[in-house]
């Protein structure tokens, strides 16, 4: 960093108000991200904020990693540089919201638990529920494509983000997409910000795409017994015309850590509708239940929070594949842990393909990044991935934290950087490919 | 719509020019495409309607000339008008065809290789009973004397491509038969009196189907009158566009049958024009022609006939002049389904042309066979034993393809398979 | 402008010469798409028959700086499958194949050729349909669906085509062929796949597409209320989001479109009636028995003058006949029109139907609607003769004041029919010279030689810089509206 770093706390607070500049030691190393220390921690006010801070970070060539609510620092690889990290939690204001177009604008900083709040009283809800979500902001969720249950019907943030204000590596304030639910005017930006770890632009103001509260809801827990019979009636539930709204998929680890029935696989599901529908779509889900071999019965709403929590712990893996072998691939990750000696939980997402894999323990990393490496192999032909969400730095360092992404495609997303994060400013080697 | 004399159009003279209307009608939305036989085998949009449209458009505003290229695509169209039942906005695409090519014919614009001379010989033959009698006693020749073998067998016709795919077609020639009774009576009690029309094809290839549609009439209780001196009805000239020639062909027609209630055709093609005399030759002696003209099927599905039961598996193919040019499609399949013990099996793409259109199996033999080998395809998918079809060129192309490509089914016309289960007392 | 002879040799070698098209007939009817009102003839036509050709085609097009249109069955209403500066058209309508159908991923993968209800019509049977349903949808193809990011009555619940598109095989304008995404539905990196789709053709050309394929329905109920006033249709459309049911579909026609559509295609769509809703609900039945009397207590509410419920398969498919054949009986209704594509807010639904009326008095034109009322998403039809002195000016002016009012509203200049030439130079209007211009430099990206359709999409500005002219063809003046 060629700037001293008391010049840089001086600017940074010019900008953002003294009182919003961390700089003691003992702060900054709070605020390391994969054992590397800042120089500074700015929390800037608004969007204009955020695009000074950056425009100073441009010209004095500073890496920034942007932070949320600090929720996901850990996904990606470890930085190549970090001189500032720009914290968004004081931009939190809901910037609009018409009940009637069911759709809102609110500040990234916005955690999802005030956004509910404020969309309660109108029976409406954004539908994205990843673990923990109450406490994550929406632009964090947005960068890092979190998910969970409401996925099933609903999508990702790809689905639910229409447009977003984001400010670009050299601090010109940008916006991307429309404020209605239907526009193909111009290029989709929000599409390439989403799940881009703010290596592109950092998302400051997201309008997002919400839906009604369904006026009744009901959940089930329904377990088999054998990895086939969970197959089988995942196939007959998508071809059923039920439709649930939140879906999850998890292993006798994972329902040992959720306080559920264990058997060796269950499915939470939940239906969304008006009474009738709900009481009807239930009764067909259970019949269908028993007639695959696997046992029913209701479950909380309470149970889907609790699941969040059961991917928590020092290692994190998560795995897409194609859909149909999701049983397949978690199995494998079962024997994967046992190979380990450690003990794994697996939540997936039923009829996307996706499982996130948490790792107890303390595992040999030389036999991690073995297994990892492995599995990655095993997973390339289908196009699949296997990528260390969370995870210790040196692990990651050595494991690489997203794997091999096709060569053709990857020079593609290097043009894409460069074209926009010339400086590579930008959480840079965070990103795929170590972008 | 024809504007037939008056200020000329663009590339276009006065006489018998393409309606400016009809032409603009068409929107450019391209529904008609996938509707269009040739548009499924090429893919390009120059032998598409819209693409068609667009050129004839072009030629009225002046944009283009009337050219050899222009002819080419308009040569390779069926003239099947699917694209006119497809069509949301109501454009005239038969008669936009039909007014262009005749356009183009009186001026000599030709496309490079068109066989002038083969469609010419046609046209000269078929509208003489006694030419084309004397022609088809040669061929009769040809097949009992077993030289027909020995010619497919050797394929000694493959240089002459044209020559070959004329003598493929070739269904065995029937002996002569007595020609019908000029009035039958009625059956049961007299429902009306119903003219036939014995077409040309059909009287020298299938005389049986004439024989078994005026026993189909008679039983419903129709009067069938047959007038002997009958010619040609001139639909082969009018979709080649040589209007003048359907014009007297037309005039010479309509007198023969004044005395009917309804006029009776079961070729597809030749009803379809007599439907059309009236646009033609705007008089009223053929507007009160026109409007009793009718199909066999549409006389007969309103009619009882008492059916045995014909234990058979049949598919049905929508002749186009038939389907698109008449909108006839609900009643042969009705007549059908009413004989006991038949089970009719529906086609896919039953509408599609099955490559026959008048005479262009005879001039483009290629996109003809390429669409003969798509609708067998879909007849053997069906799995039925029996094709049924309402126009004899159809029952030539599909009976030659399906020899072709070895699938055993019976070629029929549906009055066929009505009087084999036709109860007579 | 003719190609020279050893760019159209080095064509005719890469798809034959039954591929490529040269003589001006043929050319002169590939000058436009179903917005007639556009027109550029390309040089040369190619019809390439694989992917591999595609890419050879961009490659030698590259080298020599020749612009590539891509055309897929030419039905777009934005003037985009035309070549205002010529080049080589690339038409994909032989690509036309179904290549996969992955029950086990309910997946297909097809050529973009392929026409969009070709796939549902192939899937059927096995329970799946492919869900983005653009009124198009008999003739338009899936490739095209994907590079207009097309809509449809029934995107209201099921979302649009970049929702269904799991994955793209693309030639980019760098001559790269690469494959964006797959079956997986999850993929570490930027989500090219999403910025590929709608992107017209200016990012690169698409050769397979792989997309989700949709449960069909357990029910479905077609409700069609008729008013007497488009007021009162437009109040019912914000009464039943605002009631939180999200039908399938929910349209709006009036009088003017409903006349033309009776006259053409007989759907039994009520004369008479100053507008109607088509309404469907579709999923779990017991789902749709309970909204259905709710929104028709709303339209009663609201002055219903007649609720009508589709008592068979027939007679619903006789409406959505109606409905979407309705572009087809514009030529019923008028010889020339602009048509709009802007969205608004639907809580601003009454309130912009309202400033139709009065635009379409103040330029004495008459402007007929038929469109997607639950998304706001407007089809204003402004009729014109341009046989007629000063139609024409006044349909332009009443289009101009149509889409500054929509865009006053909080809306988008276009929702489903994209952008091409027809919207380009109306994009400032939503967007400042940051957001385009960083729109230009991804262009860039893909493009690097800016010759992908060029002048499409993104407008002639400063703030799109030199980037999307392309490399030896300047734009001739004048050719913008």
């Amino acid at each position: 960093m060629a700037v001293s770093a008391p010049a840089l706390h001086d600017a940074l607070a010019d900008i953002a108000g003294r009182e919003h500049v961390l700089r003691e030691p003992a702060a900054l190393a709070a605020h390391a991200i994969d054992a590397m220390r800042p120089a500074a921690v700015v929390c800037p006010a608004n969007a204009e904020e955020v695009g000074r801070v950056l425009a100073l970070c441009a010209a004095e060539r500073l890496a920034v990693v942007v932070r949320g609510r600090g929720s996901s620092l850990a996904l990606g690889n470890p930085p190549r540089r970090l001189d500032v990290v720009l914290e968004l939690s004081r931009l939190a204001a809901v910037r609009d919201y018409v009940p009637e177009d069911m759709v809102a604008t609110v500040e990234a900083g916005v955690t999802l638990g005030a956004l509910a709040a404020h969309l309660a009283p109108q029976r409406q809800m954004l539908a994205l529920d990843p673990p923990n979500g109450d406490g994550r902001s929406v632009g964090g969720v947005l960068a890092t494509n979190a998910s969970g249950p409401l996925r099933f019907r609903y999508g990702t943030g790809r689905d639910l983000l229409l447009g977003a204000r984001f400010v670009q590596a050299d601090g010109a304030l940008t916006w991307g997409g429309a404020r209605v639910v239907k526009s193909v005017t111009g290029y989709d930006v929000p599409k390439l910000l989403v799940g881009s770890l703010g290596t592109l632009g950092v998302i400051v103001e997201a309008t997002l795409r919400l839906h009604p509260q369904p006026p009744a809801t009901r959940s089930w827990w329904l377990g088999f017994p054998t990895h086939d019979r969970a197959r089988a009636f995942l196939a007959a539930l998508l071809d059923s015309p039920l439709q649930p709204d939140r879906a999850a998929l998890i292993d006798a680890g994972g329902l040992r850590r959720a306080g559920l029935p264990a058997d060796p696989f269950a499915f939470l599901l939940s239906i969304g509708s008006v009474a009738e529908a709900v009481a009807d779509q239930g009764q067909a889900l259970e019949r269908l239940a028993l007639a695959h071999g696997g046992r029913s019965q209701g479950l909380a709403e309470s149970a889907w929070t609790t699941l969040g929590q059961v991917l928590n712990g020092p290692i994190l893996l998560r795995l897409a594949c194609e859909p149909r072998r999701l049983l397949e691939r978690m199995a494998g990750a079962q024997a994967m842990a046992g190979r380990l000696g450690v003990e794994a939980a697996v939540v997936a997402q039923p009829g996307h393909g996706v499982a996130w894999i948490a790792l107890s323990g303390s595992p040999a990393p030389a036999q991690v990044v073995r297994e990892v490496t492995q599995l990655r192999r095993a997973l390339e032909p289908e196009g699949g991935s296997l990528v260390l969400e969370r995870a210790p730095s040196g692990l990651k360092a050595e494991a690489e934290a997203w794997g091999d992404i096709n060569p053709e495609i990857l020079r593609i997303m290097k043009r894409l950087k460069s074209e926009f994060d010339p400086g590579d400013l930008l959480a840079p080697g965070r990103f795929v490919g170590r972008l | 719509m024809t504007q037939a004399t008056g200020t000329p159009l663009g590339a276009f003279d006065a006489t018998d020019a393409p309606s400016m209307d009809g032409l603009r009608a068409c929107v450019h939305c391209g529904i008609c495409l996938p509707q269009c036989p040739t548009y499924r085998v090429l893919g390009e949009e120059m032998d598409s309607p819209r693409g068609r449209v667009y050129l004839m458009r072009a030629a009225a505003e002046n944009r283009i000339g009337l050219t050899p290229t222009m002819a080419r695509h308009l040569d390779l169209c069926l003239g099947c008008r699917a694209c006119e039942t497809a069509c949301p906005s109501g454009v005239p695409f038969g008669q936009l065809l039909e007014a262009t090519r005749g356009q183009m014919e009186r001026r000599g614009i030709a496309a490079p290789g068109r066989d002038r001379s083969t469609l010419r010989f046609l046209l000269d033959v078929f509208p003489h009973p006694a030419r084309l009698g004397a022609m088809l006693h040669g061929l009769r020749m040809y097949q009992w004397s077993g030289m027909q073998a020995l010619v497919r067998g050797f394929g000694l016709l493959a240089p002459f491509k044209k020559l070959q795919a004329m003598e493929a077609l070739l269904p065995p020639v029937p002996a002569p038969t007595a020609p019908l009774p000029e009035v039958i009576a009625p059956r049961g009690p007299r429902r009306g009196r119903a003219g036939l029309l014995l077409g040309c094809a059909q009287r020298f290839f299938y005389p049986d189907v004439n024989a078994d549609t005026a026993r189909l009439l008679s039983a419903a209780g129709y009067e069938v009158v047959t007038p002997r001196s009958q010619e040609c009805c001139g639909a082969l000239h009018l979709h080649a566009g040589h209007v003048d020639e359907l014009r007297a062909m037309a005039r010479r027609l309509i007198p023969l049958f004044r005395d009917v209630d309804v006029v009776v055709a079961n070729a597809a093609g030749c009803g379809s024009a007599l439907k059309e005399y009236a646009h033609w030759l705007p008089d009223d002696a053929a507007r009160l022609f026109s409007e009793r003209v009718r199909d066999v099927s549409e006389v007969l599905a309103g009619c009882d006939l008492p059916l045995r039961p014909l234990r058979e598996t049949v598919t049905y193919h929508d002749a186009c002049h038939l389907a698109h040019g008449q909108r006839v499609r609900a009643e042969p399949r009705e007549l059908l389904r009413r004989i006991p013990g038949l089970t009719l099996v529906d086609l896919p793409d039953s509408e599609l042309c099955c490559g026959s259109a008048g005479v262009y199996n005879l001039l483009e033999p290629e996109m003809a066979g390429e669409l003969g080998r798509r609708k067998i395809a879909r007849i053997r998918e069906t799995g039925a034993r029996v094709v049924a079809a309402g126009n004899p060129g159809c029952l030539m192309q599909i009976r030659q393809h399906c020899r072709a490509q070895g699938l055993a089914v019976e070629v029929v016309h549906p009055v066929t398979l009505l009087a084999r289960a036709l109860e007579e007392r | 402008m003719a190609l020279p002879s050893h760019i159209l040799r080095a064509l005719e070698g890469i798809v034959g010469p039954g591929g490529l098209v040269v003589s001006p007939e043929g050319l002169l009817t590939y000058e436009c798409d179903m917005h007639t009102f556009y027109k550029g003839a390309p040089d040369a036509v190619t019809l390439p028959q694989s992917a591999g050709q595609v890419a050879e085609i961009v490659r030698l097009c590259r080298h020599e700086h020749v612009p590539i249109v891509p055309r897929g069955s030419g039905t777009g209403l934005i003037g985009g499958a035309m070549a205002p500066v010529g080049g080589v058209m690339v038409s994909m309508t032989r690509m036309n194949r179904i290549l996969e159908l992955d029950w086990e991923n309910r997946c297909a993968t097809v050529e973009p050729g392929l026409i969009n209800l070709w796939l549902s019509q192939a899937t059927r049977e096995r329970g799946y349909f492919f869900a983005p349903d653009p009124s198009s949808q008999m003739v338009s193809s899936i490739g095209g669906n994907a590079s207009t990011n097309a809509g449809g009555p029934h995107c209201l619940k099921y979302g649009i085509t970049v929702n269904h598109v799991l994955g793209l095989e693309v030639v980019t304008g760098a001559g790269e062929l690469v494959r964006l995404g797959g079956k997986t539905h999850e993929r570490p990196g930027y989500d090219l796949t999403g910025v590929m789709v709608g992107a017209e053709g200016t990012l690169g050309l698409v050769t397979s597409v792989t997309v989700r394929l949709t449960h069909v329905p357990e029910g479905v109920k077609t409700i069609l209320a008729s008013f007497s006033t488009i007021e009162d249709a437009s109040e019912t459309v914000s009464a039943i989001i605002r009631a939180g049911i999200i039908p399938a579909a929910l349209e709006m026609l009036d009088e003017v479109v409903i006349r033309a559509i009776e006259e053409g295609i007989g759907a039994g769509y009520p004369k008479g009636a100053g507008a109607v809703l088509l309404i469907e609900l579709d999923g779990p039945v017991a789902e749709i028995e309970a909204q259905s009397g709710p929104i028709e207590a709303i339209c009663r509410e609201h002055l219903a003058l007649e609720i009508r419920v589709a008592k068979s398969e027939a007679e619903r498919a006789l409406l959505w006949k109606g409905r979407k054949e309705a572009a087809g009986v514009f030529g019923r209704l008028t010889p020339n029109w602009l048509l709009q594509d802007a969205v608004v807010p639907r809580s601003k639904l009454p309130a912009i139907m309202r400033e139709l009326q009065d635009i379409g008095a103040r330029h004495r034109v008459v402007i007929a609607n038929v469109f997607h009322a639950g998304d706001g998403n407007l089809h204003p039809l402004i009729c014109y003769d341009d046989r007629v002195p000063g139609e024409l000016e006044r349909a332009k002016q009443a289009n101009d004041d149509l889409l500054h009012a929509c865009l006053r509203l909080g809306g988008s200049v276009t929702g489903e029919h994209g952008v091409g030439l027809d919207k380009s130079q109306s994009l400032p209007l939503q967007f400042a010279p940051a957001d385009l211009n960083f729109m230009a430099r991804l262009r860039r990206v893909f493009d690097p030689d800016s010759i992908m359709n060029p002048g499409k999409l993104l407008p002639s500005h400063p703030a799109c810089g030199e980037g999307f002219r392309p490399a030896a063809r300047p734009l001739p003046a004048g050719t913008w509206i």
